[in-house]
């Protein structure tokens, strides 16, 4: 049959390009393999055209997702007719095919650049690339052997998905037009309109593909037998990779902070864990390089960092693909099916690379001579060895799910019968990491007085007797200021400031801005300043929306403040109100005006916006609102607003019943805002009725006086017969009061009249909790000199080399 | 012995160490009986919102307290003193983390999963298409 209005070309094309990226990348690792020149040429045009394949088929992607071509499967679930242009790249990523692609696309350029760059070693490091390349082409093939498939493809159509085909309506040939669910998308996830996730995610991927560079480095020099011409290049791929890596973590941090309201940038979910782990390790294999370089003889060391670092960012790719992670993140993947493919991917490079260490082991060149104790090299082993611990205690925490599966009630092997689960991760992490924090800051700074070979005592303590001192003096100032006390806290300040300082004093003092050694002195001020900052932000975070509902201070429940439209709050300094609300796309944002208090007067300070994201598909999701001071960040989110509208409530329009019983003259102060008298009763009772039976109507003039003074006089009406009674309510709109004239009791012969608020007369609330952020500022500044350092560190030794 | 090795050793053993404290320590996901025998003890249950009983949150108190079913049936009414969660209705599975009391199971997190994160919802329905 043909199907009107599909643009099957465009499948076409990206499924043969798909294809051919797939075989050039066999093609181009098996020519590879096989070495001799003509191999060689081969393997390179096989590489290149594997790129360019690769590159079309994003290109295909692309278009088909600007035009909004909703027969596909991939571009109906991530893009939207009303989706604004720039956020296409976010809707290209957000599905596992797209990240797929991101990556490939990473490793695709730099395996290009390689081809160039890496002349006798091109065989076995762009070899490795094409096979990693054909790995990951493979979860996009999208073809069945038997009845397994392999990969998932972007330009499947929807009449095309398992689950659809034979339906009914696929014997339709004008279904695009006959069926409106066509006619648009259901749209990118509006979590992820945030113009973070527009640069976040490609800068991660980069990083994950630039942790290849050294790892294929590290599998040529152990096929080749060579472990001296490769070190400086992988040296320069390290420290690339451990910049980009960084930088993209902390976006993904910034994007937490500015977008999201869990209150902070991290949150040890597993899938930070697993991007911050191989970054920890590429960190200890760059700095184990540099080692080699000047001094030799950690070889081997170096060697299984940059094999395992790669093998991390396999494992992580494993862990928040494959759905194993389940109920442990909020924001793993959407569980493709994956897992038996991405377990293969992670076993084959496993098994081959740490193989291959093995079997080159006892031929690897070992240290003639012991490092001394107090030479440079000995302790940047100690902290590379101290990064590599922590990370892998990170992820044997964040593997707890792998073990359930393994060992739990339903694993392979049945060593215990409940589930393991981090009861507080949070509180976990920080106390096994902040120690392994200290240690490192400690050695940036201790680093910066000691030498290759071995170092005078003399001039070690010489040269930092000012920082020592400063560092001391300047960690009891802002321990002080903060009133910070935990000795765990202090400790860690202490040794970040010293390694600030530490390495500030080496730049200017004894290194007087030699570039040579400024890139790394500014990319480890940079790291001083990230850990300085989380330090301090987090542990003297202060929550100002304090109310003082329970006596427990820090009870979670007190953090939360309850705002009425119109009403003005005392938050820490400031006096809060929120003036009303708006709507702007997705978004209610809420306008809260923050007072300072000058002279006893308020004076209007700024105005923050926190907001609710009213996401049809995902749920309503809050997003904070955030003051930048340089000092500090006020940030606010709301916690609790009710959407509902009336209907949706299914509640009574009228509410909160009170009965009066008033005698003549006598008032009553009614819902703490109205000032309600029994003005004049009124009866009628003429006796007798024609059908003999007695009625009376009875009035009651009530005066309502409000707050301002208003008045109001109204007469709700009690007509009785018999047993039977009627009344005739009176109503103050304007106040949304109702009066009802209920009986009279018969016992105090007073009259009961029964008022009721109208439910939008109740003023509307919300939840708000607001946190002040101390210095976070040290950690986003810290940030921009790590990766200013970077990038001084690679010029220097590109121009060097 | 090399000083290099020695550090090896240590941190290896400090590893492995931890390790084997951290497995013993950690907590368990359990169910809303289990929990009562851990004399308040913290523990993970993962269960779903009873949507028969009532759904209480107090905002002046910042209360919340709501019943749950866990993955045997037994079901217990879970205080969480926190802002009730958007689209609390609309869970599928709520996986809380807390201590459980004689009257109620006092959370002191939840974690919520949403039908639509997780299922492709978005798979044409022929249902829907014939309407």
């Amino acid at each position: 049959m043909e199907y009107v209005g599909e643009h099957l070309w465009a499948a076409n094309l990206g499924r043969g390009l798909t294809a051919l990226a797939f075989t050039m990348a066999i093609l181009s690792t098996v020519a590879y393999y096989l070495r001799g020149d003509d191999w060689k040429k081969l393997g390179r045009i096989a590489f290149r055209m594997h790129a360019i394949s690769l590159f079309g088929l994003i290109g295909t992607l692309f278009f088909i997702m600007a035009n909004h071509y909703f027969e596909f499967d991939y571009v109906w679930k991530h893009t939207s007719l009303d989706l604004p242009a720039r956020y296409l790249f976010s809707a290209f990523w957000e599905g596992q095919e797209g990240s797929f692609l991101l990556w490939m696309f990473w490793n695709a350029v730099l395996g290009y650049i390689l081809t160039y760059s890496t002349k006798s070693f091109e065989g076995p490091v762009v070899g490795v690339f094409a096979a990693v390349q054909a790995f990951l082409v493979s979860m996009i093939l999208g073809v069945f052997v038997g009845d397994t498939h392999i990969g998932y493809s972007p330009f499947i159509l929807v009449r095309e998905l398992q689950d659809n085909i034979g339906l009914p309506w696929t014997q339709f040939s004008d279904y695009l037009t006959r069926f409106p669910n066509f006619a648009d998308g259901s749209g990118l996830n509006p979590l992820l309109q945030n113009y973070w996730m527009t640069i976040h995610p490609p800068t991660l991927f980069l990083g994950f593909a630039s942790t290849l560079v050294p790892f294929s480095y590290a599998i040529a020099g152990l096929l080749r037998q060579d472990y001296k011409s490769w070190i400086n290049n992988a040296l320069i791929w390290s420290f690339f990779s451990v910049g980009v890596l960084g930088v993209g973590i902390l976006m993904g941090g910034a994007w937490a902070y500015e977008a999201l309201s869990f209150g902070g940038f991290w949150a040890w979910d597993p899938v930070e864990n697993t991007s911050l782990v191989p970054w920890l390790t590429m960190a200890a294999g760059a700095h184990l390089l540099l080692v080699q370089r000047n001094k030799g003889g950690v070889i081997t060391s170096a060697l299984f960092m940059l094999i395992l670092t790669f093998l991390l960012v396999l494992y992580s790719t494993f862990l928040t693909r494959s759905g194993v992670l389940g109920d442990s993140s909020v924001h793993a993947f959407v569980d493709l099916g994956l897992s038996g493919q991405l377990l293969i991917y992670l076993l084959f490079f496993t098994i081959g690379s740490i193989a291959l260490l093995l079997y080159r082991y006892k031929k690897l060149p070992k240290k003639e001579k012991e490092d001394r104790m107090d030479s440079r090299e000995f302790w940047m082993f100690i902290g590379a060895l101290t990064l590599l611990i922590s990370g892998l205690q990170i992820t044997l925490s964040t593997s707890y799910p792998v073990f359930n599966k393994l060992f739990g009630p339903e694993g392979f092997i049945n060593l215990y019968d409940q589930d393991k689960v981090l009861s507080d991760p949070i509180e976990h992490y920080n106390a096994i990491q902040v120690p392994f924090a200290i240690i490192i800051v400690i050695l940036i700074g201790v680093g910066q007085f000691l030498s290759y070979h071995r170092t005078s005592a003399v001039i070690f303590f010489k040269r930092q007797i000012l920082t020592l001192v400063l560092t001391t003096v300047l960690t009891s100032l802002s321990a002080w200021a903060l009133n910070m006390w935990n000795p765990m806290y202090i400790l860690l300040l202490w040794s970040s400031y010293y390694a600030i300082i530490g390495n500030l004093e080496f730049l200017t003092r004894w290194a007087k801005g030699n570039w040579n050694v400024s890139g790394s002195t500014v990319a480890h001020v940079g790291f001083g300043l990230i850990i300085a900052g989380a330090l301090v932000s987090n542990a003297n975070k202060d929550v100002i929306s304090q109310n003082k509902t329970f006596i427990h201070e820090e009870f979670p429940a007190n953090e939360n403040l309850l705002i009425h439209r119109g009403d003005t709050v005392q938050m820490g300094e400031y006096w809060v109100s929120w003036t009303g609300q708006e709507e702007e796309g997705y978004y209610l944002n809420y306008i809260l005006e923050f007072f300072e208090e000058k002279d006893e007067k308020l004076v209007s300070a700024f105005d923050l916006k926190p907001r609710i994201q009213l996401n049809e598909l995902m749920g309503n999701v809050a997003e904070p609102s955030t003051k930048h001071f340089i000092g500090r960040d006020i940030y606010t989110h709301v916690t609790y607003a009710d959407l509902r509208t009336i209907e949706e409530k299914g509640e009574e329009e009228w509410k909160n019943e009170f009965d009066l019983e008033l005698s003549q003259g006598e008032s009553h102060f009614l819902y703490g805002k109205y000032q309600v008298q029994l003005d004049t009763m009124v009866v009628e009772a003429p006796g007798r009725s024609e059908s003999g039976f007695d009625y009376a109507v009875l009035g009651a003039g009530l005066k309502v006086t409000t707050m301002e003074d208003s008045v109001f006089k109204v007469m709700p009406i009690y007509a009785v017969q018999g047993d039977e009674a009627k009344h005739v309510d009176a109503e103050i709109e304007s106040l949304g009061l109702k009066f009802r004239f209920n009986r009279i009791n018969y016992e105090t012969n007073k009259p009961v009249i029964t008022a009721s608020e109208h439910i939008e007369a109740e003023e509307p609330f919300i939840l708000v909790k607001a946190e002040v952020f101390p210095w976070i500022n040290m950690l986003w500044l810290g940030s921009i000199l790590m990766a200013m350092g970077t990038v001084i560190a690679m010029v220097t030794r590109i121009r060097r080399s | 012995m090399k000083n290099s090795q020695i550090a090896i050793i240590i941190a290896i053993a400090v590893l492995i160490g931890y390790t084997i404290v951290r497995l013993g320590n950690s907590s368990t996901y359990s169910n809303f009986s289990d929990a009562l025998t851990l004399n308040g003890g913290k523990t993970t249950v993962i269960g779903y919102l009873d949507l028969e009983e009532s759904m209480d949150f107090n905002p002046q108190t910042v209360q919340f307290a709501f019943t749950a079913k866990d993955k045997n049936g037994n079901s217990s009414r879970v205080i969480y003193n926190q802002p009730k969660p958007q689209d609390f209705e609309r869970s599928e599975e709520i996986t809380m983390t807390g201590y459980a009391t004689d009257s109620a199971f006092i959370a002191t997190d939840i974690l919520m999963k949403c039908p639509s994160k997780y299922n492709e919802q978005n798979e044409v329905d022929s249902d829907k298409i014939y309407k």
